[in-house]
């Protein structure tokens, strides 16, 4: 196994972070041409069917707001379901992104720097499709906006007591920091771009959001102070939002939600969801944009031990609630959990077992853990899983909950499933938006992790990156890299000054 | 344009010369001309010849006036009263009594009317067959009048007529009848009630001698009366006065919901489960029959026993009682009785028991027989009342209000001779009986040559008629009714005829030449020949105030036993009865009862008390029977009775005999409005004449299967203290037979409930028996929508209390049922009120829990974390296209949701502000004790429901918070919730424990 010998665990020892450049301006060619070069056939197909779906996901919420939320399957005893399932689970998901750029900036690790765009950007989008279910939800959705504490003539304030406001703070607050924490990485890569925008609209367009970027060091000072700050600020929103989400619930006092260990579950849980989605959209645009490169085996690996921590975690908690089930001696409590396992929503319960504690104990087996099908298979599962896992909670608590003669049954509605089904779409819209008109990677902070950026390197390696490269190469299998080969072979031709300033 | 022009000027010189204009003065041709125009030159004539231009001006013209006349509000007129009428207030209900016909009897009323509109029905106090209470049928009667889907006039053959037309042909139909002396002329009444129309018919009968008149219920009391034909030799109703009765038997009896004189009956006996009572004791119940029925659930033993059966028993048991009260039956009843098989163990056990229980009791003592069970039965239940000396303490006989032939053989002897040809006119007053009639004489019933149909609706006989005569609802229009004991109550009007609808006297009236009016016809019935004017009026008057007529039930007959008359029923029903293994038996359906309701939204979708099934009816089957045919709920099943075939959902029955299939009739409307069409599968065709109430038959499956709309998908407490029960002995030793309430801890700062008033309800379990009538009622006061079949299988049912229904016991076959009203329990710390965002639903300083519906966004969050479930959230626009009838039955006291918010029981606020603001009025500070009455309490006929002031130590509330029975439900969530239930107590026999 020729990764084996790449991976290598031993500090110094890792696999290069960058594949087949030689040069900084490969990397630049690389990202910065897919946003330059024609629209592929390949991005214009997927971008319809996106676009599709997302008119499936306008038409749903159009018939929603036209007739109201009867539309969908909820009934007098289940008054949640596939809503804030959806809810919660696209939160989760953004999480990854967060967790990447703030957490893993904070603790140097360099790996981040060819995901972090692409998570954050998945973050961003994760958090609007979130947005549609507790704004749509509501009987009245004209009237939504009284969740905010708008100083009004009647005095009227929102009850602070309820979580639903705090998710509301909680909310606004991670998708505001978010953005700014994705806006202000870009800045750098958008003055690129900008410098080189072949027409002057876009060289306008471009610089009016570069900010004036030069690249002085005044700029890289500035910029990387704001962004330590804001990867300060981000980094308690990733306990934060999703602890607070989870309050939705164990504040509460239904059975199967009130129960203190909801929070670290919940964020273990948005972890989990958050990199199995990046891996699975990490697999696909590596391979779609010829980004082979820049997100290597080592990336993915390392999101999969991620995956296998946290689903681990989320495996203990499943147990840990059992346990306090029995334990705590609430009769309610003990058969919301049995009624999981073995009521009429069984199937579901079993479903998120096998999707999120089995399925990713495949990743101790490097193999697996490193193979592109099998990754991108289990974290599909993964997304299921996580998906189950909000439904099983928020169903199954309530759909038997105290009194035996409102329990019910919940099936969803053709709604639930199309709003929800759409929510992808408005996901991929995004994503395929951001994909083509934005660098996909960011390419200061690549740049900054190669070997040429080191002034130290090659003392381990003799010295000169072109040999580092050539080693890697020549050790690295013929069939893991040709595409990002050829590319770098064209591109690395010249290199230019700004090029070199930019990454001072 | 002609028109009446001025008149053209004479030449008048006499005086004056007055002048319009010069050219008048002038005398121009112009002028003479112009005074025979409506219009001047050129404005009135059609533009000649018109060019494609001239038009397009003009269509453009029209087009952009016609925008500017749409973009005008629609011009709404204020018109004031230039007379008040009297204590007529703006805003403030007025109350009228009156009265209705209800299923055999008549029930007194008391209707709300705000603005001229009848809009909530309760009982009458005063009256005895109400005592305040009411029942679903009655509560809904309100929507029922504001059907739209009503007849809207009279009819020839489907084609509309007016009143006018409609009245020659009575006339005419009526001259001509009169000429042949009524030969061919037969008249079908319903169990009206009215004095007045018995009495017009019994002129139709002096001026035709020829006619005939018969009288049919689908579901009528037939069985009673010919019971008491037989055992004392004239036909009488039964009046019981269960509030005498120690031991009360039901002999396949629903006498608690589906027989005459339920409402008061069910008062009577809930008078006597009360455990708290110290002059008398607790009474005992035993029931026997076939399915579980309202009033079987209620019984202290229950033996479930194929109907036909029962009858066997019924003669046991007289056998066994005279035996152990050591009274004689007559020699030929015994003898008559003798040879029958011998019961089944348990059921000889079960006999042995009760009849030992009777013997003891001196004589209070009440035996029901049901509507199912043959004559005989009735016969012999009321030799045995004579026996132990019940008669004039239990139960009574009271004259029947007219002579009128009833029952199945004059039916069939009516449509023979329709079908031979001898009778050519049939006259159908009310009823559907093409639709509810046997399957072996509605075809006749439609083939009548000149069919008159007088009804509410077009239904299917008013299909068939030559004629439909639009019928007045008994709201709407002057009448009178006498209850099943005599007493008198006049009808009046709430609002005039919203149809031009008449009444039978009024269509009797015009059918004999008459032309009086409903008013004057009640009159004249109610005041006799020596009556002089002024007093009469003074007791008009006063009925019309009081809602009954003093002093005017019938007097209690004196009755002596016929032995060989009963002897002979009993061998005549030895003769008939049903042999086969399986039964098919027809009951009313709860909700449309023969198919009468069909129409009304509340009532279709009031879940049935025992399967809470709404929107549709079903072959009730045993789980036993169910399980070797391998049949769940909704799997479609094949009936057949009398030789015809039903096929129809099933519903597995717990507490069902194993022989027996429950069919109910009133469903599978087809001629119907819009709320009942298309729900449910007729069933009428079983029932013939031959097997009317039981019939042999089979069941088999049928395969596929159906939804079925039910409130409640599971029976079972799952072991939960949702319902406490306890027996009499037990809780006279030791009272408390709940846990002791708790004091729980909140770590929010506690609220101070001390001070005001502090609205609490409570509600006794003992006396609950699950009529649904509550839930109708709340319906009604609180403009609650309906939500269809649709909406009742998604399971977003609106109404505000629901009744649940649980069974108890290990064996399936042979559980314990109880009800449990539930709704919003106003908890001192609401769990809904933490976590609405918008502070929509919050604790007002008296202890109810505030929905602001304009506040409310509808997260439903609050719904989520209620544990009772009680929230129920407006889904769609449901009261969006409300046609304008309905919206006049609108409480306006109440706000009509709008779609997206929540809802749920407010405790009646709005009759709570109303008792304080008349507190206030009237200087005091605190509203009094029984003051303010909630809608389901007012309508509850067992009383089971009291509300008040908790800070009101006398208050009835208050001391029931403190009984030793009170408990809450899930009060260890610390929720305290300001409903309490009061423990079911129940009485049962040592003797028969563990059977």
């Amino acid at each position: 196994m020729t990764t084996a010998v790449l991976n290598e665990d031993t500090p110094g020892k890792r696999a290069p972070l960058v594949h087949g450049h030689r040069d900084f301006h490969a990397i630049t060619e690389t990202v910065a041409g897919i946003v330059e070069k024609k629209t592929t056939p390949s991005w214009v197909v997927l971008f319809s069917l996106a676009i599709s779906v997302l008119l499936i996901l306008l038409g749903s919420l159009g018939k929603l707001v036209a007739e109201g939320i009867g539309v969908w399957g909820l009934n007098n005893t289940v008054f949640w379901a596939w809503d804030i399932t959806g809810f919660v689970f696209w939160i989760g998901i953004g999480h990854a992104g967060t967790l990447i750029s703030a957490i893993l900036f904070l603790f140097r690790q360099k790996w981040r720097t060819s995901i972090n765009r692409a998570a954050e950007a998945m973050t961003i989008f994760a958090v609007m499709a979130a947005a549609i279910y507790p704004v749509f939800h509501v009987g009245r959705v004209w009237f939504a906006y009284w969740l905010f504490p708008i100083p009004n003539q009647m005095s009227m304030w929102p009850n602070f007591k309820s979580p639903l406001l705090w998710d509301v703070f909680a909310i606004s607050t991670y998708a505001t920091v978010s953005i700014l924490f994705w806006y202000v990485g870009l800045v750098p890569d958008l003055a690129t771009l900008r410098d080189r925008a072949k027409t002057r609209t876009r060289a306008i367009v471009l610089g009016i959001f570069a900010l004036g970027w030069r690249g002085s060091h005044r700029n890289w000072l500035t910029y990387e102070r704001a962004y330590l700050i804001l990867a300060g600020l981000s980094t308690p929103l990733v306990l934060s939002v999703h602890t607070i989400v989870s309050f939705d619930f164990a504040v509460s006092i239904m059975p199967g939600w009130h129960t203190t260990i909801f929070p670290p579950y919940f964020v273990a849980g948005a972890i989990f969801s958050g990199f199995a989605m990046v891996v699975t959209l990490m697999v696909m645009a590596r391979k779609a944009f010829g980004l082979e490169g820049l997100i290597t085996i080592r990336h993915l690996e390392n999101m999969n031990k991620i995956i296998l921590v946290t689903g681990t975690m989320v495996g203990y908690a499943y147990a840990v609630e059992y346990f306090i089930a029995w334990y705590g001696g609430n009769e309610y409590e003990g058969f919301a959990f049995a009624n999981r396992a073995f009521g009429p929503y069984k199937w579901a319960y079993w479903t998120m077992w096998s999707c999120n504690v089995f399925s990713p104990q495949l990743f101790w087996f490097k193999r697996i853990r490193t193979s592109i099908p099998a990754m991108f298979a289990i974290s599909i599962f993964v997304n299921i899983g996580m998906w189950f896992e909000r439904f099983v909670i928020i169903v199954t608590s309530l759909h038997r909950d105290y009194i035996p003669s409102s329990w019910t049954y919940f099936r969803p509605s053709m709604f639930d499933i199309s709003t929800f089904l759409g929510s992808f779409g408005l996901f991929f819209t995004f994503f395929l938006l951001f994909l083509r008109f934005l660098p996909a990677v960011a390419i200061s902070e690549v740049k900054g992790v190669m070997p040429a950026a080191d002034p130290h390197a090659g003392h381990d390696d003799h010295g000169h990156d072109d040999h580092a490269e050539e080693k890697a190469e020549a050790s690295e299998s013929d069939e893991s890299d040709d595409e990002s080969e050829d590319s770098s072979d064209d591109e690395s031709e010249g290199s230019e000054k700004d090029e070199e300033e930019s990454n001072g | 344009m002609k028109r009446a022009p001025y008149p053209i000027q004479e030449s008048d010189t006499s005086g004056k010369t007055y002048w319009r204009s010069l050219d008048e003065l002038g005398d121009s041709p112009a002028f003479a001309e112009g005074l025979l125009r409506e219009f001047p030159d050129g404005a009135s004539e059609p533009p000649q010849g018109s060019s494609r231009r001239a038009f397009l001006g003009i269509m453009g013209a029209s087009m952009a006036l016609g925008g500017l006349a749409a973009c005008r509000r629609p011009e709404e007129v204020i018109v004031p009263y230039t007379q008040a009428p009297e204590a007529m207030v703006p805003g403030k209900p007025l109350f009228f009594s009156t009265s209705i016909p209800m299923l055999g009897t008549a029930v007194g009323l008391v209707v709300e009317t705000h603005e001229g509109r009848p809009t909530k029905i309760e009982g009458n106090p005063r009256h005895p067959e109400s005592l305040g209470s009411t029942s679903t049928f009655i509560q809904a009667s309100v929507l029922d009048m504001y059907d739209p889907d009503r007849s809207q006039g009279p009819r020839e053959r489907g084609e509309g007529r007016t009143w006018d037309e409609a009245s020659a042909f009575l006339r005419k139909l009526g001259d001509d009848a009169r000429k042949t002396n009524g030969q061919g002329l037969a008249i079908l009444v319903e169990d009206h009630r009215s004095p007045t129309v018995a009495a017009q018919i019994d002129a139709v009968v002096r001026l035709m001698p020829q006619a005939r008149v018969v009288r049919y219920e689908a579901f009528g009391k037939e069985a009673a009366l010919e019971g008491t034909k037989a055992a004392f030799g004239k036909a009488l109703e039964v009046i019981y006065d269960l509030s005498e009765a120690d031991v009360v038997v039901a002999l396949d009896s629903d006498f608690l919901m589906h027989e005459t004189s339920s409402v008061k009956n069910a008062r009577a006996f809930a008078s006597r489960r009360n455990p708290d009572r110290k002059d008398k004791p607790m009474n005992r119940f035993y029931a026997i029959e076939p399915a579980f029925s309202v009033t079987g659930t209620n019984a202290d033993h229950r033996l479930r026993i194929e109907s036909r059966k029962v009858t066997e028993i019924a003669y046991a048991l007289a056998q066994e009682i005279a035996a152990a009260a050591k009274v004689e039956l007559p020699a030929e009843i015994t003898s008559a009785m003798s040879g029958a098989p011998a019961l089944d163990p348990k059921a000889a056990k079960f006999v042995k028991a009760i009849a030992a229980d009777v013997a003891k009791r001196n004589g209070a003592v009440a035996i029901i027989a049901g509507r199912k069970q043959p004559a005989s039965v009735h016969a012999v239940v009321h030799v045995v009342h004579q026996l132990l000396g019940s008669v004039g303490k239990t139960v009574k006989f009271v004259k029947t209000i007219d002579d009128v032939k009833s029952g199945l053989s004059e039916l069939a002897a009516l449509g023979k001779d329709i079908e031979s040809g001898k009778i050519s006119t049939l006259m159908v007053f009310g009823g559907n009986p093409v639709f509810d009639a046997p399957a072996d004489v509605r075809g006749a019933i439609a083939k009548a040559k000149t069919l008159v149909h007088v009804g509410t609706h077009v239904d299917e006989t008013a299909a068939a008629a030559a004629w439909h005569l639009n019928r007045a609802h008994a709201l709407e229009s002057w009448g009178d009714l006498r209850a099943a004991d005599g007493t008198g109550s006049i009808i009046q009007p709430l609002i005039a005829p919203l149809y031009g609808g008449r009444t039978d006297a009024e269509i009797l009236e015009t059918f004999v030449g008459g032309a009086r009016k409903a008013y004057d016809i009640v009159r004249s019935t109610w005041r006799g020949p020596q009556t002089l004017v002024a007093d009469f009026d003074r007791d008009f008057r006063r009925a019309l105030h009081d809602g009954v007529w003093k002093d005017s039930a019938f007097a209690a007959e004196t009755v002596a036993v016929q032995a060989a008359e009963v002897a002979s029923a009993i061998k005549a029903q030895r003769a008939n009865a049903p042999k086969g293994n399986v039964e098919v038996v027809f009951d009313p359906c709860p909700h449309t009862w023969d198919g009468r309701y069909a129409n009304n939204g509340w009532l279709q979708e009031v879940p049935d008390s025992m399967h809470k099934l709404t929107w549709g009816n079903v072959a009730a089957i045993s789980p036993a029977t169910a399980k070797g045919m391998g049949v769940s709920d909704g799997d479609l099943v094949t009936v057949s009775a009398n030789g015809v075939d039903v096929t129809l959902p099933a519903l597995v029955a717990v507490g069902q005999a194993d022989g027996t299939v429950v069919l109910t009739l009133g469903q599978g409307r087809t001629a119907v409005g819009r709320v009942g069409k298309g729900i449910g599968v007729a069933t009428g065709a079983t029932r013939t004449t031959a097997g009317f109430h039981v019939a042999d038959g089979k069941v088999t499956k049928a395969g596929g299967s159906a939804k079925l709309a039910r409130t409640q998908e599971h029976f079972l407490t799952e072991g939960r203290p949702m319902v406490h029960e306890a027996d009499y002995v037990k809780y006279q030793a030791t009272p408390q037979v709940v846990p002791a309430p708790k004091k729980y801890l909140s770590l929010f700062e506690e609220k101070s409930y001390e001070n005001g008033h502090q609205w609490g309800m409570a509600i006794d379990l003992t006396a609950c028996i699950g009529c649904n009538a509550c839930t109708v009622a709340c319906q009604s006061e609180n403009n609650i929508p309906v939500v269809g079949f649709e909406g009742v299988t998604r399971s977003r049912e609106m109404q505000w209390i629901r009744i649940d229904r649980y069974f108890e016991g290990k064996n399936p076959d042979e559980p314990t049922s109880v009800s449990q009203p539930t709704m919003c329990n106003h908890c001192e710390n609401a769990p809904c009120e933490e976590v609405c965002p918008v502070a929509a639903t919050t604790h007002s300083p008296e202890g109810l829990n505030d929905m602001a519906y304009n506040r409310c966004i509808g997260t439903k969050y609050c719904a989520n974390n209620c544990p009772f479930k009680v929230r129920r959230f407006n889904y769609f626009d449901y009261t969006k296209d409300t046609i304008e009838v309905h919206k006049m039955h609108m409480n306006p006291d109440v706000t009509v949701r709008s779609r997206g918010v929540m809802e749920k029981c407010t405790f009646c606020v709005q009759r709570i502000s109303s008792a304080k603001i008349n507190a206030k009025v009237e200087g005091r500070e605190r509203v009094r004790d029984g003051e303010v009455v909630t809608a389901c309490q007012q309508a509850c006929p067992t009383q089971a429901i009291h509300f008040g002031d908790l800070n009101d130590k006398q208050s009835v509330v208050a001391k029931d918070y403190s009984s030793p029975r009170a408990y809450r439900q899930l009060e260890e969530l610390n929720v305290r919730s300001r409903l309490s239930y009061l423990a079911k107590i129940k009485n049962p026999n040592p003797e028969l424990e563990g059977v």
